[in-house]
């Protein structure tokens, strides 16, 4: 016999075999192809949720839950995390289950109201499917497991299944049908409960902090190339008026969030501006971070010129002493804070301790750096960088030393009078 | 451009958590059984919502995916005054993060029955949302919207006579496209600021009345030509371009308004912005 013949003949008998019983089971009174459609839509339906079964984790064997534990009231699911947290806090693992619900009875395991049988009173099925055939008049809730209303059973009452799904395979449901899924995880969620090892933590740190290592020493590099003078004015500020460059960067954070509500309020009551208003928003926006960056690449630069000026003083030779140096020295400096942090970071209490330190030195000096920025105008004035003395500072030794006429002093840079106040 | 970006910030400074933000499915349904009215109250603070006729089977289902550490889902029916209150709540936890707009994650999908007359009552927050109302039967229809992008569609007729409907919204960018096919007598809109786009294509079996209120943005009314349009507006500092409209008294009607057998009247104020007028078929 041919294979193709065989496994015709194979179908065919199949379908023998399976049409007997649905045809056993079809009522009468349906016309033919639709009651044998929905019959057949009957059996698959129930053989896929047998089939469920199987695949699921061990089923407790079906057994109803005494009563005389935790009360569990089922009258009201209209709240089903009110209700989950109540039946989760009574199934703590551990010793005998026992419930009481009232109103109602509690079986753990399949469960199935038979189509003679009429159940009154709320029904919870834990750890197992409910095969609803006959009449449940009250509320029914599964966890863990399913709920199947098969055609004729009548479920009067709401239903809520835990964990489980509602499968209404004709019967009728005279409440809310509810179903509550077990947590699922977003991406961002899932990546941060993964459990990384130290090793693993101190290498994923180390690149972050490498990463923003890298990406102010480019910025710092532009800010070099195009602005020196100002990052050098706003570095020498730093370095010559910390404390008052401290205090100004405090009130300069203190009065952003006014000054910004001043301008937005400002802009909306003048009419025509409004139309100003994204602008101004991106502008008042972008001047800060300008002001906190460069003021930070600034304390940076004054950090390694300190430094730099320092080891030349004690006679080491240094090839190149310029900014693109000091800058690299201080944000090495800095970095090396953090770098601290990325090291230690796992250790328990000493990694949070060295966190606040880094964190709260970050700050003072960010702190600074916007400070010397707000002083100096970013760099425009130099009235606080040391760079300027007062006529009356002025030594005879210093004018003798130094032609105010003539030739030489055409070629000295133009000195700037210092204005007074800010 | 303002508006858009506008309503981004305000979807992303109300929503979801920046850490840990964990989603959990929530379905819920009730079967049809002969009810013939509904009031349908749905409350939505965040994420994206679609609401679409059901299956004839069912007075409702709703189906999302929810912030369980932000919020509480919603489902609730009265049985003796028809009422269902499906949705989203706050769990309580205040105050203003700003995440990133992946992070809105959160999906409902309403569907509601087509056999029941519909009293439909929508109050949305900081929401993407797409209504298909069309083949509805829909009675009553109010909207209540915060910093949203949503859209309002008739596809179909209304299974019914509408007697009123009325939208309201923040800052948002809200269009309503079917209006014709509402077949409501009354039809309120009220807008912050944002922009609007008020469709009245469709199929007009009655003349309408409709007010609108604008305080700062852009409204475009995208009106049929054979329904006779008269527009009252009262602006201040608007622009306007009565296209196809022919000023009479303190009125622009269309040419067709004395003799169409279906009248638009809108009543229009607005305080700053763009009104466009665009016709259609």
């Amino acid at each position: 016999m041919p294979v193709s013949r065989r496994v015709t003949g194979m179908v065919a008998l199949v379908a023998l075999l399976a049409g007997h019983p649905v045809h056993a089971e079809t009522p009468s009174s349906r016309s033919g192809a639709a009651g044998l459609m929905n019959d057949l839509w009957t059996l698959v339906s129930d053989v896929s949720s047998r089939v469920g079964l199987q695949d699921r984790p061990s089923r407790p064997h079906p057994q109803a839950i005494p009563r005389g534990g935790p009360s569990i009231d089922l009258n009201d699911l209209s709240r089903p995390t009110v209700v989950e947290d109540r039946i989760s806090s009574a199934l703590q693992p551990g010793g005998n289950l026992r419930l009481t619900i009232p109103g109602g009875t509690a079986h753990r395991g399949d469960y199935s109201v038979g189509s003679a049988e009429s159940l009154t009173g709320h029904l919870l099925v834990v750890d197992g499917n409910a095969d609803v055939y006959g009449n449940l008049r009250g509320n029914l809730v599964t966890v863990r497991g399913d709920v199947v209303v098969h055609p004729g059973g009548v479920v009067s009452g709401d239903i809520l299944t835990l964990g489980g799904q509602v499968r209404d395979l004709g019967g009728e449901i005279g409440g809310e049908v509810r179903t509550l899924q077990s947590a699922a995880l977003s991406p961002a969620a899932r990546a941060e409960s993964e459990q990384l090892t130290p090793v693993q933590s101190v290498l994923r740190r180390l690149a972050g902090v490498l990463g923003v290592f890298l990406t102010l020493s480019v910025l710092g590099f532009g800010l070099v190339m195009f602005g020196r003078q100002n990052l050098e004015v706003v570095s020498d500020t730093v370095s010559h008026s910390f404390g008052r460059a401290f205090v100004t960067g405090l009130l300069g954070q203190i009065l952003l969030l006014p000054t910004f509500g001043m301008l937005v309020v400002g802009l909306i009551l003048s009419v025509a501006g409004i139309l100003l208003l994204p602008f101004a928003i991106a502008v008042f926006a972008l001047l800060v971070v300008v002001g906190v960056v460069g003021g930070y690449l600034a304390v940076a630069h004054a950090m390694g010129e300190t430094y730099t000026r320092r080891r030349m003083a004690l006679g080491v030779v240094i090839g190149s002493p310029n900014s693109y140096r000091y800058l690299l020295v201080g944000l090495m400096a800095l970095a090396s804070l953090w770098a601290a942090w990325a090291l230690f970071g796992w250790v328990p209490v000493a990694g949070s301790i060295v966190w606040g330190a880094a964190f709260f030195l970050s700050w003072l000096l960010g702190t600074a750096g916007f400070g010397a920025a707000l002083l100096s105008r970013a760099g425009i004035k130099e009235n606080f960088s040391g760079r300027l003395f007062p006529p009356e500072a002025l030594t005879d030794e210093y004018l003798w030393a130094t032609p105010q006429f003539g030739v030489p002093a055409g070629r000295r840079p133009p000195t700037r009078t210092p204005s007074r106040g800010l | 451009m303002s508006v858009r970006a506008a309503v981004t910030f305000g979807l992303c400074l109300w929503a979801g958590a920046a850490q840990a933000q964990t989603m959990r499915p929530f379905s819920t349904f009730r079967q049809l059984h002969g009810e013939t009215r509904l009031t349908a109250r749905v409350e939505y603070g965040a994420g994206t919502l679609r609401i679409e006729p059901g299956a004839p089977g069912e007075l409702y289902r709703m189906n999302l995916s929810y912030d369980q550490d932000r919020f509480i889902p919603v489902s609730d029916f009265n049985a003796s005054s028809r009422t269902a209150v499906l949705g989203l709540r706050a769990a309580g936890e205040g105050g203003v993060r700003v995440v990133s707009s992946n992070q809105l994650r959160q999906l409902a999908t309403i569907a509601i029955s087509p056999r029941a007359d519909l009293t439909l009552d929508l109050s949305l927050g900081a929401v993407d949302a797409d209504v298909e109302l069309g083949g509805l039967r829909i009675s009553d229809l109010e909207l209540k919207t915060g910093a949203s992008r949503a859209t309002v569609r008739f596809s179909r007729p209304n299974g019914m006579r509408c007697r009123h409907a009325a939208f309201s919204a923040g800052a948002a960018e809200v269009s309503i496209l079917g209006l014709g096919n509402s077949r409501c007598d009354e039809i309120e809109f009220e807008g912050g600021m944002g922009t609007v786009l008020l469709d009245f294509s469709g199929n007009w079996t009655s003349s309408a009345h409709v007010e609108v209120k604008m305080a700062v943005g852009e409204i475009t009314l995208r009106l049929p030509r054979r329904v006779g349009v008269r527009l009252a507006m009262d602006k201040f500092l608007s622009s306007f371009e009565p296209a196809g409209l022919i000023r009479r008294g303190d009125a622009f009607v269309s040419s067709n308004y004395g003799r169409a057998e279906r009248r638009l009247d809108l009543d229009l104020t607005t305080a700053m912005g763009e009104v466009n007028v665009e016709w259609v078929e």
